[in-house]
């Protein structure tokens, strides 16, 4: 049968993996930074408000962090057990990109963390604040080299092939290879709007039930007025970024549009079933001459189709729907949070209406579907491609028959999805604890070193 | 970008460092699965005693796996696919067992009360299964993948080797980090666990010679063996040392419990040179060796300037962690 063809499993597997995996990184990423702020508002005012937040949403930090490290270690096994022929050919370059994400920042963040989590009695105060900024660069620099990394593969520069196999002749232009200014930030940014509104999420759905105190009422205001200041930034350089595809990629914007003739005029199609066999969309709504406007900004802009990259360009329909719920998903965060900062800065979060906190409540986890689905686009994207123009994904796969991937393939999707509904049974558990979620018992007896956060200390450094 | 050393030596060095990590991971991952696996044999309190004990390292613990395979990867590609799909089904588990063990530290403190149980399960099966997948692998490794039933077989007893040896680490932590009754108890474990990790380590080190020529010749030929013989002496010096030590009882304040830790983690580090010196310069047995599997000396040049900076960094940090949380561990929170 051929949906049990091996390539086709590793592919859904790794999938699986890099999509779970991904889930946490992107909480984690911003929420990294979301603490300091918490942590450095609280040595500024001394208000008790603020550590609370801390104490809260630290939790939820260590809790992603977990998750995001082992579902991480998978992913660098997996490159062995079922994708051998990647590092044989592009081992060079991927190796040391690699290689400086685990030695940079994996063990930064993976060290600090301890200090950051269970270290506020033992260390001074200055050091704890540096241990939560030096987690929060840690992830990010992790996010970069991963990122350098996929773009590399996106869009290859500063090598050359000898008997056969990939060697660097540039790092420079290998780093700051033409698409990875604009996916890092996308990401970036893509984090931060996840973590907002899972913030607003969840400090809505407790405000929604008692109120939930002042620690609360912050959190929400911040987590939406940073939703609000940052999504049309987002939607600024998601457009940025999609110009970049088309110079360097363009069948998968041809494919994200749908688009099959090259042209003039094209429109933006909002709603269509695409036909790869009879290669024309079916039942299509679109607006005359839209895409033209988007990604040339004149009417009689020519626009690459589907057609001049026959049996070379990405798969359609799912490009095709991915970039929409992505799309559509940041037009109603764009909506909403522009709403409820405006109603929150004119009367305040008390006053809010509660069908807005439901909205909030609604929008917990719509950075994690956008995510997912810009990922899905860009990957899909590269198809039939895993290092553009340099490697076939089809060539990369390894010996591994159907029925073992298949069963190691049912075992992971098995333990995800008990992960996923734990993780977010948790996530609801403390945010209705609020401050007084477990683990708040005096701890540590503290042997030489006393200072406690309470005495004034030096400026964090 | 031209390498700075003779390119020779890019293989050795990275070879080494690999080893170094993956040496590193045995022993500090090893304390905290051990201990994970002891947890089973507590109840309560003392359970979530022992889980504290260990909560602010097991992560950057692991990450001594993740670099040992990372160099893996980025040092030796070949090898890399070569040995990982020959070891399909022990990884695919351990990655599962590692992610239940991971996440159970999380979820056994922030879940309902009433689920608290599960996790604690998930916890100690994670522990047990993970230190039973990689004895697998290391058996399979050692046998140069043979599938045979007698090499199955040897899978097995190394499997069970290293959750002894895991299990006795764990114990030699528990003792330098607790005190009281579970610290005697904890003594207890050190002293049974310490003989099944000696006879594991000692049949591993009879077959491995047994298994091959080219391994037996290294070991067994003059002058070689009169240089090697201190490495079975030490060990097994050292086994009854620890063995005499633990009878005896616990020192006023305390001052001495870092021993059997240390012991455990020499004991760990001879067993690795053993099986280090019968491989080398082969990363599979007679098929492969470190030169026919290095990636580019471009690309490990580049790396190695990164590493050479980056890791007495690490190394350092991680003792200012341990540093930080010295002393014995009580309850853990994030206070």
């Amino acid at each position: 049968m051929d949906a049990l063809d091996p390539l086709i499993l590793a592919r859904i597997q790794f999938a699986a993996n890099i999509s779970f995996h991904i889930l946490f990184p992107t909480i984690t990423i911003a929420l990294g930074w979301a603490l300091l702020g918490f942590k450095l508002a609280y040595n500024r005012t001394k208000d008790g408000a603020w550590m609370d937040a801390y104490r809260l949403w630290v939790k939820v930090f260590a809790l992603s962090f977990a998750m995001g490290v082992v579902s991480g270690i998978t992913m660098s096994f997996q490159f062995g057990t079922n994708w051998p022929g990647y590092m044989e050919k592009v081992g060079n370059i991927a190796g040391p990109l690699l290689a400086y994400e685990v030695l940079t920042a994996f063990f930064l963040e993976a060290v600090f963390l301890g200090i950051m989590l269970f270290g506020f009695s033992r260390v001074p105060n200055w050091v704890h604040t540096t241990a939560t900024l030096l987690v929060a660069g840690g992830t990010t620099l992790s996010a970069f080299w991963i990122i350098v990394l996929n773009s590399w593969m996106q869009t290859p520069v500063g090598y050359e092939i000898r008997d056969g196999v990939v060697h660097a002749t540039d790092w420079w232009a290998i780093i700051f290879n033409p698409s990875m200014p604009y996916r890092l930030i996308h990401m970036l940014i893509a984090s931060a709007l996840t973590v907002a509104f899972l913030i607003a999420g969840m400090s809505a759905w407790r405000w929604l039930k008692d109120g939930g105190g002042e620690g609360v009422r912050r959190t929400l205001k911040a987590a939406v007025y940073a939703a609000a200041l940052l999504i049309p930034v987002q939607i600024f350089v998601g457009d940025m970024h999609g110009l970049n595809t088309l110079e360097h990629q363009p069948q998968k914007v041809a494919a994200m549009e749908a688009n099959w003739e090259t042209r003039g005029n094209v429109p933006l199609v909002l709603f269509a079933i695409p036909d790869e066999d009879a290669r024309t969309n079916h039942l299509e709504v679109a607006i005359p001459s839209g895409a033209s406007l988007i990604l040339k900004h004149e009417a009689a802009g020519v626009v690459p189709g589907l057609n001049d990259y026959q049996g070379n360009h990405p798969p359609v329909a799912p490009l095709f729907w991915g970039f929409r719920i992505m799309v559509g998903i940041g037009v109603a965060m764009l909506a909403l949070a522009w709403f409820a900062a405006w109603t929150i800065r004119r009367r305040g979060v008390d006053a809010m209406p509660r069908w807005l906190a439901y909205g909030l409540v609604a929008m917990t986890f719509s950075g994690w579907i956008a995510t997912l689905a810009g990922w899905y686009v860009t990957e899909i994207g590269r198809q039939p491609w895993l290092v553009t123009g340099v490697l076939k994904t089809a060539d990369a796969v390894g010996p591994v028959g159907s029925a073992m991937v298949a069963s190691s393939l049912t075992l992971y999707l098995i333990v995800y999805a008990v992960l996923l509904t734990a993780y977010i049974a948790v996530l609801y558990r403390l945010a209705r604890l609020g401050k007084a979620a477990p683990n708040d018992k005096p701890m540590f007896p503290v042997p030489t070193i006393a200072p406690g956060p309470a005495a004034p200390q030096e400026e964090p450094a | 970008m031209t390498a700075f050393i003779d390119p020779w030596w890019l293989p050795v060095i990275f070879a080494g460092l690999m080893g170094l990590s993956i040496l590193l991971y045995v022993i500090l991952d090893g304390y905290d699965l051990g201990v994970g696996m002891l947890t089973r044999l507590e109840k309560d309190e003392n359970r979530d005693l022992m889980v504290a004990s260990i909560g602010p390292f097991w992560d950057a613990n692991e990450t001594w796996l993740v670099l040992g395979i990372g160099l893996l990867l980025v040092a030796f590609p070949l090898a890399h696919g070569l040995i990982l799909t020959q070891l399909y089904l022990p990884v695919v588990l351990m990655l599962v067992a590692l992610i239940l063990r991971g996440v159970s530290f999380e979820f056994r403190a922030k879940a309902a009360p009433e689920h608290k149980q599960r996790w604690d399960h998930a916890f100690f099966a994670g522990s047990l299964l993970t230190a039973l997948c990689q004895g697998y692998m290391l058996g399979a490794y050692v046998l140069g993948f043979d599938q045979s039933f007698a090499a199955v077989l040897f899978c097995l007893l190394a499997a069970l080797g290293l959750v002894a040896g895991y299990v006795f680490v764990g114990a030699c932590w528990l003792i330098y980090k607790v005190e009281g009754d579970l610290q005697k108890r904890a003594v207890r474990w050190a002293e049974v666990s310490l003989w099944a990790t000696a006879l594991a380590m000692a049949i591993i080190s009879i077959a491995t010679p047994l298994l091959s020529e080219r391994i037996f010749d290294r070991w067994f030929r003059l002058p070689e063996i009169i240089a090697l013989l201190p490495i079975p002496i030490a060990a097994a010096t050292l086994f009854i040392g620890l063995a005499i030590f633990l009878r005896r009882p616990l020192r006023a304040k305390d001052e001495l419990s870092w021993v059997p830790l240390a012991t455990a983690g020499i004991l760990f580090a001879l067993g690795f040179v053993g099986i280090a010196y019968s491989f080398y310069p082969y990363l599979i047995a007679d098929r492969l060796d470190i030169w026919q599997a290095a990636a580019s000396p471009e690309a490990l040049s580049i790396i190695l300037i990164g590493a050479l900076f980056v890791l007495p960094v690490i190394l350092g940090y991680s003792i200012l962690s341990h540093w930080i949380f010295r002393g014995k561990a009580t309850h853990l929170s994030y206070e």
